[in-house]
């Protein structure tokens, strides 16, 4: 097979890559975006995309059987639903495929040049590929890594068999009778939370004493108490400890130390992911690390020049949205743009029920970075467009400088909250004040009105409450 | 002991501004002579047609709209009795919010109809006929709109129904006429035509929703038929005869041409609101109106006379509940001798439709007939993939910036739950932001705001994903 020369190499399809590589293709920079399985990445192919597919699934499920019980203040009434759920892994199935079609055909347009196959580092210039053809070699004069990340499997609790990642439970044709997850940070949550609404009988083990330790506990207590509502058990401080020896339960030691048996037809194991950086060779070119990532600058320059990452490989927080931000500027500083990680909020959202969204910094980040800070909480229960859809759990949370009320932070949590994210960062980005939110006009009813009134209260002078 | 200030009306103009001069420290009075607060907008507008249009929204899903998901229900029966509880519920836990943040706030509630004797002078009648006046350093006029009607056609609440009558009819009529393709005739329409009703539109230019960008109402008027709604645009309602069994009208084409009749169980008329000014005594106060028959105010809400101001739906700009709460809230702080301003360029407007319509700025017929170069940017939801994962992939952003400098003029938005999207365009819009800036914001994945940030890229034909 003839060797290829590009400008720009981009190792790997996810969020990061394959934007990085259709942003260079848009510049002009001849590019090659090398791809071992699917184009699209976790995200596209067993990460955000499916994963919401499936809650957004659930959820109109959950709505379904109210309507059948006529629990609801809606006065609609219909038979118990039927759910059939091969049919809804298929619709799943089905925007998948085209989004990664889409893909493929946005790549083509931007004149990328696509090689099917594993990418492996002979040198910090050099990429050979196995393809279905043979072994392709490419010779770049910049090479991205976007590797991504993949699962972290337990030693004690191998997958294989009933004890399944992330990406087996979004295929699952039918709904598990028993449901046990191990890990409760988003995706254990997330999925979890889903599957008890298809009817599956969820309990959630987690080793540290709160759900989502990621979040501070005011943000996540709505939740928590949803969970209880679907009939989820939550057991805090507890450790899975493998399968029992029949291996059709999970053995969990919990917080008062007795040893209990959970019976399970599947465990799904969350306990986060991993940055991919084993089977490429990295050993060739031995960048720098940062813990068990790849330590990459503000302009995402790894320690070899000519070679970048961008993505999960890189670090926290391991975003989609991050990942696609780092592959534009990437793209741009190849191209000769002056560009910078300048990102004063990547937002974050964890589509549990209700929904959490955070941007910026938390009243407790604020505190540890020594700010004194000023704190604004407006409640759903206060709003209008909450009332008229009947959900009310939840509020919206401003941390700002108490000196000269520069906005620092942005969280909340409440129902289909997920969409203020991107402006709660925008009002980051452009450094607005306290004042400038409360000072823009929202429109009347929605759940944005919290923003300004959360603004309105650090500043003392709340109107709805 | 007088007041420092009275409020007359306590919708959310009125309310607003009385809980903000309470917090400034003013001794403030509101009138009103409904029996709860919250005015048009919490007892008859915004907060009971979102309640029914919530609701609506999810009936129609339980009968079409599950199935792809792989879920599957019987069609759905309606207990109408039970969604309108629903709505009176919302309505009243609203008003009754007013009620408490009065109490809080130490303002004194009085139920009566309100009329000017003079500048710091406002008679009260309460409904037994008995009056009272009360004196004020300050007067704020907040008596907001009433329902516009059209010369013969007589609104009767039962066959011919305003938006007040529309929101509480006690079956689906079997078919519905809606005169007038503004926000509230299409909000309504929507909602009837989810629940079973026939849908017709008559309107009288050529298009609907004026004010809206064209190529959005255009776009949406296409599926709304699409839902069964018909439309018959440039035709005038003359007339109407109400029968036993429902309403004939009788249509004209606007050009000129025979007219024609259109029979239905129920005609909803909105053609509009007008300013509600009578029986208030401003002839007597001397208070000018303008041509249009709102109260007349200059850029601080100050009338003609000294110590009297107006502020909602009763004076100029577009008749909504947030810009009469921004004017309600500067207008308190004016007359508390602080700097209160509304920026009138950046009022974001929401049509509750399914799917929505948000936008905020100027609208490409406006930049045209300005004259102003500008550069468009435009995304659809069918290349996002939250709207996929959430089968919503109607409409589209679209974005116009100044080509000169980049600063954005207008964000128009059609889509499902764009209503939660348009704040943001809205901030950008009050630093003056430009496409950049709205680009270069780390949008979240996946979630339909990321067409907002594709539509800032597109601007400048750098768009990712189209
Ligand atoms: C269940 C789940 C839900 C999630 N939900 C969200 C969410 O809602 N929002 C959000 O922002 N993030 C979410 N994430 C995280 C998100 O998927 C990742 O942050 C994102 O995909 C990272 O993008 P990336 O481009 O760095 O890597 P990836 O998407 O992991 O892509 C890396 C690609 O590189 C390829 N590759 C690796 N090694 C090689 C090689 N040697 N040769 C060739 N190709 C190679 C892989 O096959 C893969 O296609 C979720 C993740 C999961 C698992
Ligand atoms: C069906 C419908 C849906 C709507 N939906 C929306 C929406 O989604 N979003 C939006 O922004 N806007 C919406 N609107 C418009 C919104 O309701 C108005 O813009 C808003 O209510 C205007 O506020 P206001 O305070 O100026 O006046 P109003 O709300 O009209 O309040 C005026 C108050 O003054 C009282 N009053 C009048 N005269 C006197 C007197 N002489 N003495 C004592 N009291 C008096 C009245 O009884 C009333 O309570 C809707 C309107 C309707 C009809």
């Amino acid at each position: 097979m003839k060797d290829i020369s590009c400008r720009l190499l981009v190792l790997g399809a996810g969020p990061g890559g394959y934007v990085c590589a259709i942003r260079a293709g848009h510049l002009g920079i001849d590019t090659v975006l090398v791809e071992a399985k699917k184009l699209g990445g976790t995200c596209l192919n067993v990460g955000c995309i499916p994963s919401k597919a499936l809650i957004h699934a659930a959820d109109e499920y959950e709505k379904a059987l109210h309507f059948a019980s006529g629990e609801n203040p809606f006065g609609i009434t219909t038979s118990g639903p039927v759910l059939e759920l091969a049919h809804t892994i298929a619709w799943k199935d089905g925007i998948v495929g085209r989004l990664t079609s889409g893909v493929s055909a946005l790549l083509k347009k931007a004149d990328v040049k696509i090689v099917e196959g594993s990418g492996k580092f002979r040198d910090g210039k050099t990429v050979e590929v196995e393809t279905q053809t043979g072994l392709q070699v490419i010779r770049a004069s910049e090479i991205v890594i976007a590797t991504g990340s993949a699962p972290i499997e337990l030693p004690f609790l191998p997958f294989g068999g009933r004890v399944i990642s992330s990406t087996e439970a979004l295929a699952l044709t039918q709904v598990p009778r028993n449901l046990v997850v191990v890990g409760a940070g988003y995706i254990g949550l997330e999925l979890g939370t889903a599957f008890a609404k298809l009817g599956a009988k969820v309990t959630v083990v987690e080793a540290q004493s709160r759900i989502l330790p990621q979040y501070d506990g005011e943000l996540t207590r709505p939740v928590g108490k949803r969970l209880r509502e679907l009939g989820i058990e939550v057991m805090l401080d507890a450790k899975a400890k493998g399968l029992d020896d029949k291996g059709e339960a999970l053995s969990v030691e919990a917080a008062d130390g007795r040893k209990r048996s959970l019976a399970a037809d599947k465990i799904l194991v969350t306990v986060g992911r991993k940055p991919m950086t084993d089977g490429f060779n990295l050993d060739a070119i031995d960048l720098d690390r940062d813990g068990p990532f790849i330590r990459v600058d503000d302009k995402c320059r790894t320690s070899m020049r000519g070679v970048y990452a961008i993505g999960d490989v890189t670090g926290e927080p391991m975003l989609a949205h991050r990942a696609t931000a780092q592959g534009e500027m990437v793209a741009e500083i190849v191209a000769g743009e002056k560009r910078a990680w300048d990102k004063l909020s990547v937002p974050a959202i964890c589509f549990t029920d209700p929904e959490i969204v955070t941007a910026g910094l938390s009243p407790e980040e604020a505190k540890r970075a020594g700010i004194e800070a000023k704190i604004g909480i407006f409640p759903f229960q206060a709003s209008g467009r909450a009332l008229t859809m009947g959900k009310e759990a939840g509020f919206i949370r401003v941390v700002a400088r108490a000196d000269n009320h520069l906005i620092l932070g942005v969280q909340g949590v409440g129902d289909g909250i997920s969409e203020l994210g991107s402006g709660f960062s925008l009002a980051i980005e452009m450094g607005a004040r306290l004042e400038d939110v409360a000072g823009t006009v929202h429109p009347h009813p929605t759940r944005g009105e919290a923003f300004l009134e959360a603004s309105l209260r650090a500043l003392g002078h709340p109107i709805h409450i | 002991m007088p007041y420092d200030l009275i409020i007359i009306g306590s919708g959310p103009a009125g309310y607003v501004c009385a809980i903000r001069a309470a917090q400034l420290g003013l001794k403030t009075a509101i009138v009103e002579k409904w029996p709860t607060y919250g005015g048009t907008c919490l007892n008859i507008g915004c907060i009971p047609s979102k309640a029914l249009l919530h609701a609506s929204e999810l009936f129609e899903q339980a009968g079409h709209g599950l199935a792809p998901f792989g879920v599957e229900v019987s069609a759905p029966k309606l207990n109408l009795k039970a969604m309108m509880a629903h709505k009176d519920a919302t309505v009243k836990a609203n008003v009754d919010g007013v009620a408490f943040l009065f109490k809080k706030n130490k303002i004194d509630g009085v139920r009566g109809t309100g009329r000017i004797l003079s500048a710091g002078k406002v008679e009260v009648r309460s409904e037994d006929g008995a009056t009272k006046t009360l004196e004020a350093k300050a007067i704020v006029i907040a008596t907001g709109s009433d329902v516009a009607s059209l010369p013969g056609v007589a609104i009767d609440e039962k066959r011919i129904v305003s938006s007040t009558g529309a929101l509480k009819l006690s079956a689906p009529p079997k078919k519905l006429l809606v005169v007038g393709a503004g926000i509230i005739g299409l909000e309504l329409g929507s909602v009837w035509r989810r629940l079973g009703s026939e849908v017709e539109v008559i309107e009288y230019l050529d298009r609907i929703l004026p004010g809206i960008d064209l190529e959005v109402a255009k776009q949406f008027q296409r599926l709304m038929e699409k839902q069964g709604a018909k439309f018959h645009l440039s035709r005038k309602v003359t007339k109407a005869e109400t029968t036993k069994n429902g309403v004939t009208l009788t249509v004209e084409p606007v050009a000129g041409g025979e007219a024609t009749t259109m029979s239905g169980d129920v005609v909803l008329v909105s053609v509009g609101r007008r300013p509600l000014t009578e029986g208030l005594g401003l002839k007597e106060a001397g208070v000018t109106l303008d041509e249009r028959g709102r109260v007349e105010i200059d850029a601080h809400f100050r009338t003609n006379i000294p110590g009297i101001y107006a502020i909602g739906d009763v004076v100029r700009g577009p008749m909504l509940a947030h810009k009469g709460e921004d004017e309600g809230m500067a207008c308190a702080e004016s007359i508390a001798g602080k700097a209160g301003h509304v920026n009138y360029d950046v009022i974001p407007n929401v049509v509750y439709t399914y799917p929505e319509i948000a936008s905020v700025g100027k609208t490409e017929e406006e930049l045209k007939g300005e004259g102003r170069p500008y550069k468009v940017g435009k995304f659809p939801f069918m290349a996002n993939g939250r709207a996929r994962a959430n089968r919503t992939t109607e409409g589209f952003v679209k974005v116009l910036a100044d080509e000169a400098t980049d600063e954005v003029l207008g964000v128009h938005m059609l889509g499902a739950g764009v209503s939660e999207m348009i704040a943001e365009a809205a901030v950008l819009m009050e630093f003056k932001g430009s496409s950049e800036d709205l680009a270069r914001t780390c949008h979240a994945h996946p979630t339909m705001t990321e067409a907002v940030k594709e539509a800032a890229l597109a601007v400048e034909k750098r768009a990712i994903h189209i």
